[in-house]
């Protein structure tokens, strides 16, 4: 600082501006010093004439600057009209769908499986829509939960009319009907769709044996499980008589809704033993035995099966009981009421 | 020789007078200066004006002028020799003339409000 630039007197703010413009003056030969250090540390280190290119490569990478062509010379959208072949199903598919086509033909990635399973549920549901028309509307005016359902069901399957996979199933499922356990069970799903009303009893009997039988109210399947207390089953209905497909009908009502009380004795008579074998996973005879010691009566056994007339009302509250302890999550009591009401 | 000092011509007036006078006359300015410049290292302005600065010189292509300037100055004294003072001496003038008008005015303009708001006069 030199002595005449110091403003001795005058105003403050000739001090105030020096002082000012000494701060800015300041502030730049830091931002110059600091320039010049990196220069000289890039000089001494060697790599200060690296970004230096020789006249031959300058010219081989300089920007382009033509229409249709972005700046690296390269043409933008040059295999968007392409096609390739499916390595898998020889279509002809677009350049930029080719992924995930491949993806959805080989059955790898994320969403394939889960789309293909969903497809092949909504089949069997289409399959089965198609053929009962008539007896659909009647449950559609008793109870439009259902319908609804069966709307949006039909709505979704029809999007999947035209593609390649829907086809292939349905093939495949029409040769598969005569044969197998499987086409039982299809055969079986196609018909519950009415109700168990039109299956006899034998049919109803064996069927309810082997699987677990529940119509499921979302995809109005049957529940395929099978039941693990098929031995146990067959001992104890041999002694058991289905008269008619309500007697069972009411049965299936009292495992599922333990709110509903039995219409008549002798339906809580068929509920005790069902609720017996139905329990087969959780507690096989421990249900006897707190049936027993509840209601203080022969109302368990394996062997006998059918209680007397006079027990009937002790045990259908411990079967209330029972119900209530061990509710199913699979089970849906709603659409077996539904479908069961309407025989009411 | 300031004209000032050749008022106070023997060594010992200069010593015994004139610079005590001289040094209180600036210490007031520079104990102000002083005080102000602290103010301004305290409260981190003195930081943020630096990478204000250097973030407009950057964008503006001062910085790259100036590279340039000093490629020349190295290819003129040679890759091996250069020294630091020798790129002080040649860029920092040449620099305090690149700055642009607008980005100097900023500058001054920040500093100036910066003191009328912490500065007691």
């Amino acid at each position: 600082m030199k002595m005449e630039d110091m403003p001795l007197s005058g105003p403050d703010n000739t001090k105030l501006e020096a002082l000012v413009h000494d701060i800015y003056s300041e502030l730049v030969e830091d931002a110059c010093l600091g320039l010049c250090f990196e220069v000289h540390r890039a000089v001494k280190q060697g790599y200060f004439f690296l970004d230096e290119t020789d006249q031959e490569s300058m010219k081989e990478f300089e920007i382009v600057d033509q229409p249709g062509v972005d700046i690296f010379g390269q043409v933008y959208n040059q295999w968007k009209n392409k096609e390739c072949e499916c390595p898998n199903c020889k279509r002809l598919i677009a350049a930029s769908r080719f992924a995930p086509h491949l993806e959805k033909c080989l059955g790898m990635g994320r969403n394939s499986s889960r789309i293909a399973n969903r497809r092949l549920a909504s089949n069997n549901n289409m399959s089965k829509s198609e053929s009962d028309q008539e007896d659909n509307d009647d449950l559609n005016d008793n109870d439009w939960s259902y319908g609804a359902e069966k709307k949006a069901k039909k709505r979704k399957s029809d999007k999947n009319q035209n593609s390649p996979r829907r086809s292939k199933s349905l093939k495949h499922k029409n040769g598969e009907l005569g044969s197998s356990i499987s086409s039982e069970s299809y055969k079986y799903n196609y018909n519950t769709g009415i109700s168990y009303e039109t299956l006899g009893p034998d049919e109803v009997r064996s069927l309810l044996t082997t699987q677990c039988g529940v119509i499921s109210e979302h995809t109005k399947k049957m529940c395929n499980r099978p039941s693990l207390t098929d031995a146990d089953a067959v001992v104890e209905n041999d002694s058991f008589d289905i008269p008619d497909g309500q007697m069972l009908m009411s049965r299936l009502q009292w495992e599922d809704s333990p709110d509903i009380s039995p219409t008549d004795s002798a339906s809580s008579k068929a509920s005790t033993n069902h609720s017996e074998s139905r329990k087969p996973k959780k507690k096989k005879r421990t249900s006897l035995g707190l049936n027993s010691g509840g209601s203080g009566s022969s109302v368990g056994g394996g062997g006998g099966g059918l209680t007397g007339g006079s027990s009937s009302s002790s045990s259908s509250q411990s079967n209330i009981s029972l119900s209530t302890k061990k509710k199913r999550p699979k089970l849906s009591a709603p659409s077996i009421t539904s479908i069961y009401d309407d025989l009411n | 020789m300031t004209p000032f000092l050749d008022v106070f011509c023997t060594q010992t007036d200069r010593h015994n007078v004139f610079y005590p006078l001289l040094r209180q006359i600036m210490n007031k300015d520079s104990q102000m200066r002083a005080a102000i410049n602290q103010k301004l290292i305290e409260m981190g302005e003195r930081e943020r004006l630096k990478e204000l600065l250097r973030a407009k010189l950057v964008e503006c292509g001062w910085r790259d002028q100036l590279k340039a300037h000093c490629k020349d100055v190295i290819r003129e004294k040679g890759l091996e020799h250069v020294t630091v003072e020798d790129l002080v001496t040649e860029v920092t003038p040449k620099g305090r003339a690149l700055v642009p008008d607008s980005v100097k005015k900023e500058l001054l303009q920040r500093i100036r409000a910066f003191l009328a708001q912490h500065a007691t006069l």
